[in-house]
């Protein structure tokens, strides 16, 4: 009798507290983690941590830094989301951002910290040299050297020939260049570099 | 006094009759119910009641409303001004031209500069810039700190304000502010209605203790993922969020999902049972509001036991008992429902205990009666 009172009781704990996971184990089942492709349409937002565990742990998917962004570019993870579900990215292939620093002041929490333009880091923009119009001579363009926020030393024209865009350590991948760029390919994009390398360029 | 010896009705004369005879019942009735009564006339004239207190309820709703309209409003108007921004204004068609005078004469009150955003009111409930000034859920100030395992001093005392406001008024983010709470609310009488109209509703009662059991998982859980779970779950932070995703990105993010099934389980399970029960953030107010200050009072003097205010109480308290602990929320429902005025605000930490049945009540009366009977024998 005794037993069967205790076997209950433990019946009845558990089931309460399965009740009170309930409602996680729901939103995570409308939310289920599908990792994309580490790519360009992946990027944090300016002054966001280094660290992506960091930066998740950080953000409390409050939207804001979208809703003060005056070009609309960055935008949520949604139902394929997973752990990262309501955190922001920005997709430069749709709009990039144009470094206002409006998110990194309306941000409550430490994951988006106001820092200086030059040392906004989101990537750097490589270029596909085998596509790129000017580099197979296929045209003039420059439109990624005139979009670009940072100027000379972010990105500039070769050395040899005026049209041709190389890219310098100043770049802080915005991805505005993507945006603008008319290839339809794509030839330029944001990749993420590690910090050590970076660093060791930079000096 | 009827002319009974009228041939043709006199309808004028009838009525007159009729409207007498009802003045006269009512003076019956309101003599018979003075000497019902248990209490002398003259206590009744002397209280100093408060009537006012009875329309704080319109005022909440009015609350309720304004948070609920400016989270669909604001987006909105900053979706439609940073349109204008990106196509230049002189371009805009003459009609185009008026609406958007006339939009930033009404949001020039909140705006610095018009053509670049609304930058006054941002945000939602659950993290939001209010004229500068950052203000932040306690939930999401506490679920952070669990999922960075660190405490980031500029975020926590973003949530400084509410948790004052919390100590001294109690769950009142509850009642009046939160977006959910008005969904929730008309949910709750579409559910009346349904069940006046003969559908069954859930009309289950679980232990109200669970969503505190809900709060320490969650915690738990966001300490071992690394990521904020609150704000999956949490319906004003979902509710801010889904209205900002379907005005600014086109379409609704998952939690929408979850919404609408919260609001079935209160419809088919138990009556406003997601605040009642699971709840993570009103288990943290109701925590933080358990010594507030300001509380409701039943006066035992003026309450006749009808009961209107426990149907009434969306918590599922027991105000005609006392029992407004922890988890009232000050929203003025039962304040508002009183018909003979018995319940107001007062300044205490703790709620009065059980004060005995109402002194206009049948019971209190009868006991008194009985009571008045035992001394005549002793």
């Amino acid at each position: 009798m005794h037993r069967r009172k205790v076997l209950r009781q433990l019946t009845l704990g558990g089931g309460i507290v399965a009740g009170a996971g309930l409602p996680y184990g729901l939103a995570r089942m409308l939310a289920p983690e599908q990792k994309r492709l580490s790519r360009s349409t992946d990027l944090k937002p300016p002054g966001a941590l280094a660290d992506d565990q960091a930066f998740v742990e950080a953000c409390i998917g409050c939207g804001l830094c979208g809703e003060v962004c005056p070009p609309r570019c960055i935008a949520f993870k949604k139902r394929e989301g997973g752990e990262e579900v309501n955190t922001p990215y920005i997709d430069p292939e749709i709009k990039a951002c144009i470094l206002c620093g409006k998110c990194m002041d309306a941000c409550p929490t430490e994951a988006l910290t106001k820092v200086e333009i030059d040392e906004i880091y989101m990537g750097i923009v490589q270029i596909d040299r085998s596509a790129c119009y000017p580099w197979v001579d296929q045209g003039i363009c420059g439109a990624c050297v005139a979009i670009c926020p940072l100027g000379e030393k972010a990105i500039a024209f070769d050395f040899a020939n005026i049209y041709r865009p190389v890219v310098k350590q100043g770049c802080v991948g915005c991805g505005l260049c993507v945006e603008v760029c008319p290839h339809p390919s794509l030839p330029i994009r944001v990749v993420k570099q590690s910090k050590s390398k970076r660093v060791k360029q930079v000096i | 006094m009827l002319p009974t010896n009228v041939s043709v009705v006199d309808y004028a004369s009838v009525r007159v009759f009729r409207s007498h005879r009802r003045f006269e019942l009512s003076q019956y009735m309101l003599s018979r119910y003075k000497t019902m009564s248990a209490v002398p006339s003259d206590t009744v004239k002397n209280k100093s009641r408060i009537y006012w207190l009875r329309h704080i309820n319109k005022l909440r709703w009015v609350s309720l409303g304004v948070v609920f309209s400016m989270l669909i409003l604001l987006p909105l108007i900053s979706v439609y001004q940073n349109y204008v921004a990106a196509h230049a204004y002189d371009l805009l068609m003459p009609d185009e031209k008026r609406l958007y005078d006339v939009m930033e004469y009404l949001t020039e009150s909140f705006t610095s500069d018009p053509e670049n955003d609304l930058d006054a009111i941002k945000g939602t409930t659950w993290s939001g810039i209010i004229f500068g000034l950052k203000l932040s859920d306690p939930l999401a100030v506490l679920g952070q700190i669990f999922a960075g395992l660190g405490v980031y001093l500029p975020f926590l005392l973003t949530a400084l304000i509410p948790v004052l406001l919390t100590l001294i008024f109690g769950r009142v983010y509850c009642g009046w502010v939160c977006p959910a709470t008005l969904i929730y609310e008309l949910n709750t009488n579409l559910g009346a209605w349904l069940h006046r109209s003969g559908l069954p509703i859930g009309q289950k009662h679980f232990d109200r203790r669970i969503k505190y059991l809900v709060l320490l998982v969650g915690l738990i859980l966001s300490a071992i993922s690394g990521s904020v779970l609150f704000a999956a779950i949490y319906p004003p932070a979902i509710i801010g969020r889904e209205i900002y995703y379907v005005m600014a990105l086109g379409g609704f993010g998952s939690g929408i999902v979850f919404f609408v099934i919260t609001l079935l389980f209160d419809l088919l399970v138990a009556r406003r049972g997601f605040c009642r029960y699971l709840c993570p953030g009103g288990a943290l107010y109701s925590l933080l509001g358990r010594y507030r200050l300001l509380r409701i009072k039943r006066v035992a003097e003026d309450c006749n036991d009808c009961n209107k205010c426990n149907a009434i109480c969306e918590f599922g308290l027991d105000p005609m008992r006392d029992d407004f602990g922890q988890e009232c929320n000050n929203c003025t429902a039962c304040i508002a429902i009183c018909p003979t005025e018995a319940l107001i605000f007062n300044i205490r930490q703790k709620d009065l205990p059980y004060q005995g049945p109402g002194h206009l009540g049948h019971s209190y009366r009868t006991s008194q009666q009985s009571a008045a009977k035992n001394d005549g024998a002793d």
